[in-house]
């Protein structure tokens, strides 16, 4: 059924759970830095809530305490997460004819770097879009961002400090996912986008910020997609 | 709740929502598989999936020796239990848990 009619509701329930496992410890530890910034329990999870964007979020709280302007700081975190305007785009385009947008305008909420990895993954390995596999996997993911930091911001961050090998453990949880999402949708053709933007990423993060980086290592992936003509 | 916070929050907020939604809306039929639009989607999952596993491991790597024996652990867990089982989630746990056995047998 899963073939003729896209994957279910359940399917992304089961998708979502590495996605859920890797937003706990650092929607988490969002809370407790935000708290100890000086934000409310209320304002942190509302971070969470309206922003939805991990990266984001710590860099808001920053500018924020900090004292810098609003526009500054709001034209700041969006410049952070242009680099989701391919998203969408690039699930449809690998959905085929089964694309469909009726409920587009909430599950594409939804899509973060984590939530986008693992439908395309999804989708690689055989799994049929649906826009209620899509509501299944991004749903849980956005309850335990924003579950999380609530916790986070209430309990403060002594929960896990004894425990520093579980915190190691849950640390690594977001690039062993990553890692393991690019294992599954890497081919031949797509390792000198990879080599390209893996070198992009380090060069940019070196030499000017994590942020630069990140844009630097997508723009430069892509334009080496771009330039590589079918073999 | 801060006022000047809040309008910060509703304006990535909001922009978040645009960059995710909007784009749904573009005509994908235009081109074959190997016009430009195609290559850009195509390039765009290793190209940003392969950024952020670069990014989340780098300060890990920047602070070499403390974590190196974790993190490699992590890595070579992912990779093994990924070629066994071609599991995205348990290559994942296995990772984790790796790289987690490892700072504690480390520390």
């Amino acid at each position: 059924m899963t073939l003729e009619n896209g994957a279910t509701f359940r399917d992304g329930l089961v998708a979502a759970v590495p996605v859920v496992l890797g937003y706990l410890p650092i929607a988490f530890s969002f809370g407790v830095v935000a708290t100890q910034a000086g934000l409310t329990a209320v304002e942190a999870t509302a971070l969470s809530l309206i922003i939805y964007a991990g990266a984001s979020q710590f860099v808001a709280v920053a500018l924020v305490t900090s004292g810098a302007p609003i526009l500054v700081t709001a034209f700041t975190l969006i410049a952070m997460n242009v680099r989701h305007v391919l998203y969408g785009p690039a699930i449809l385009k690998r959905a085929g004819d089964r694309a469909t947008t009726q409920h587009a305008w909430a599950w594409a909420w939804g899509l973060t770097d984590e939530v986008f990895g693992q439908a395309l993954g999804s989708l690689s390995r055989g799994a049929g879009f649906s826009e209620r596999f899509m509501f299944g996997l991004g749903l849980p993911a956005y309850a335990a961002w924003v579950g999380a930091t609530a916790l986070g911001a209430a309990f403060g961050g002594g929960a896990l400090a004894g425990y520093p090998a579980v915190q190691a453990g849950l640390a690594f949880m977001l690039p062993a996912l990553f890692l393991a999402l690019l294992l599954s949708i890497l081919s031949r053709r797509q390792v000198p986008v990879v080599v390209v933007a893996a070198a992009a990423t380090v060069i940019g993060t070196l030499a000017l910020s994590p942020t630069v980086g990140i844009l630097a290592g997508m723009f430069c992936g892509v334009a080496t997609g771009i330039l590589r003509r079918s073999t | 709740m801060n006022v000047d916070l809040l309008i910060i929050a509703l304006l990535a907020g909001v922009a978040n929502w645009a960059f995710r939604f909007l784009p749904t809306r573009f005509d994908l039929s235009a081109g074959g598989p190997d016009s430009r639009l195609s290559r850009v989607l195509a390039a765009t999952g290793p190209a940003a999936i392969c950024t952020l596993f670069v990014a989340s491991v780098l300060p890990a790597v920047l602070h070499l020796p403390k974590d190196a024996g974790a993190l490699g652990a992590g890595l070579i867990g992912v990779c093994v239990v990924f070629a066994i089982s071609r599991s995205v989630a348990g290559a994942t746990f296995a990772g984790a848990i790796a790289c987690g056995g490892a700072f504690w047998a480390l520390s």
